[in-house]
Order: C-alpha cells, then structure tokens, then sequence
C-alpha cells in the first residue's frame, strides 16, 4: 500500500488524543480485564458468606478493611463503566445513535456516568 | 461450521450473554439496596430458593461464555506470541472453571440446606 506520509511509529501515548469514543472503548476493555482478574475474589467471597454466620460476618468485616475497599471502588468503576458501555454498545448494533454527535455524546455520557456512579459508592462508604 | 459462523457464533454469544448478565446483575443489585438490612440468614435463604440458585447458576454460566469471549479476544490482539497467547488462555480457562464450580458448589449446598 502506497502512502505518502509515513505510518507514525513514535507515539507518545500521553499527546495522542483520543475522541470520547475511543476512550469508552479501551475502558470497555480495561475495565472488563479488571473484573475477569476479580473473578477468583469475588467467587471465594460468595461461596465463603454462604458456609454460615460467622463465615458471613468474616467476609463483611473483610470486605470493609482498607485495601478490599480500594479494590472494590476500582471494581464498582469497572462494573458501572463496563455496563453503561455494553448498554451504548448494543444500541450502536441495532443502529441507534450511530450519527457522529450522537455517538460522541452518548461516549461522554458512558465515560462521566461511570465516574459518577463511582463517586455514588464512594459517599455510601465513606 | 465455517470459521466466518464461529466469528458470528461468538459475537452473538457476547451480546445474548450481555444482556443476561446486566438485568441479572441490575436486579439483584436494586433487591438489595432498597432493603434496609441484610443479614446471614436474609442472604442465605434468598440464595437457597429455587428462583435464585437457578437464576445465579445461569449467571455464572453466562458470565463465564462472556468473559471467555471477552478474554479471548484481548489476547488475540495483544498477545502476538502464540505459545504466550494459548498458556495465557489456558490460565483463564482454568480460573474460569474454577471460579464458577466453587460458586456452583456453594449455591448447590445453600439449596440442599434449604431455609434456615
């Protein structure tokens, strides 16, 4: 293929700027790696809060130490901006908003929803 | 099946997956924060009902075919190395499978308890 200006091959990751969809999508995947490495926590947590009370109680006394809160707040982000972009996605697949404003707008939407939601748990906990 | 119908197998499976996995994932969460307090007895019998042990094992199933997917598709672009790519994918059907046998493990018990 033919091209007159060369491929960049330097790309500075930090003055590259990406449209408002293209950051809904890489954190469509970066949050959707996050729950995958989650999975083996959460699936020892449940099975744990089931055994019997004292178990129960263990894992919510756990889960309201420092680090599992960090991990959930990371976790909760995932989750709000995971779903809130699948949702966008599925649209997007089925023709809606697929016009250019539209599409950005509704990534804008994905993108500060997520925070927002995030922001919700954070006052839930704090 | 052609390598084209995979394609479309798997990309269909994402979607029907997705959308399982956020009503489930909704509902529950809207059960249970507009209950003012939950405790261990609350939690285990909501868990070992029908509706929800059935409703909560099909999650499991769906979330794992979604994140395989999911999981798969990341390493395809990402991993060029073969060899890396396939015992990464390995790593991840094995945390897969073990994850969701210990959850269907837990939830199958709760259900043979019954309400306590």
């Amino acid at each position: 293929m033919d091209r007159k200006t060369p491929a960049p091959r330097f790309l500075n990751l930090l003055k590259i700027k990406l449209p408002p969809g293209g950051i809904a999508s890489i954190a469509h995947r970066v949050s959707g790696v996050l729950m995958f490495l989650g999975i083996p926590l959460v699936a020892w947590l449940f099975a744990r809060s089931l055994e019997n009370e004292a178990a129960y109680l263990e894992v919510v006394g756990l889960m309201k130490s420092p680090p599992a809160l960090m991990v959930s707040i990371l976790l909760i982000w995932s989750l709000s901006h995971h779903l809130l972009a699948g949702i966008r996605h599925l649209l997007l697949d089925v023709e809606i908003g697929i016009e250019k404003a539209q599409a950005r707008a509704s990534a804008w939407l994905v993108n500060i929803g997520a925070l927002l939601l995030t922001a919700i748990y954070l006052t839930r906990i704090l | 099946m052609s390598r084209a119908a995979q394609g479309l197998r798997a990309w269909l499976l994402q979607r029907i997956t997705a959308v399982y996995l956020a009503v489930y994932i909704v509902g529950t969460l809207l059960y249970l924060l507009t209950r003012s307090a939950v405790d261990y007895s609350i939690w285990h019998n909501w868990l070992a009902s029908p509706l929800m042990g059935i409703a909560t094992t099909v999650f499991t199933l769906a979330l794992l075919l979604h994140v395989w997917v999911g999981i798969r598709d990341v390493l395809i672009d990402y991993v060029q190395l073969v060899s890396l790519r396939l015992l990464f994918m390995v790593v991840t059907a094995l945390i897969l499978l073990g994850s969701l046998l210990w959850v269907i493990r837990a939830l199958t018990i709760t259900a043979m308890q019954g309400e306590i």
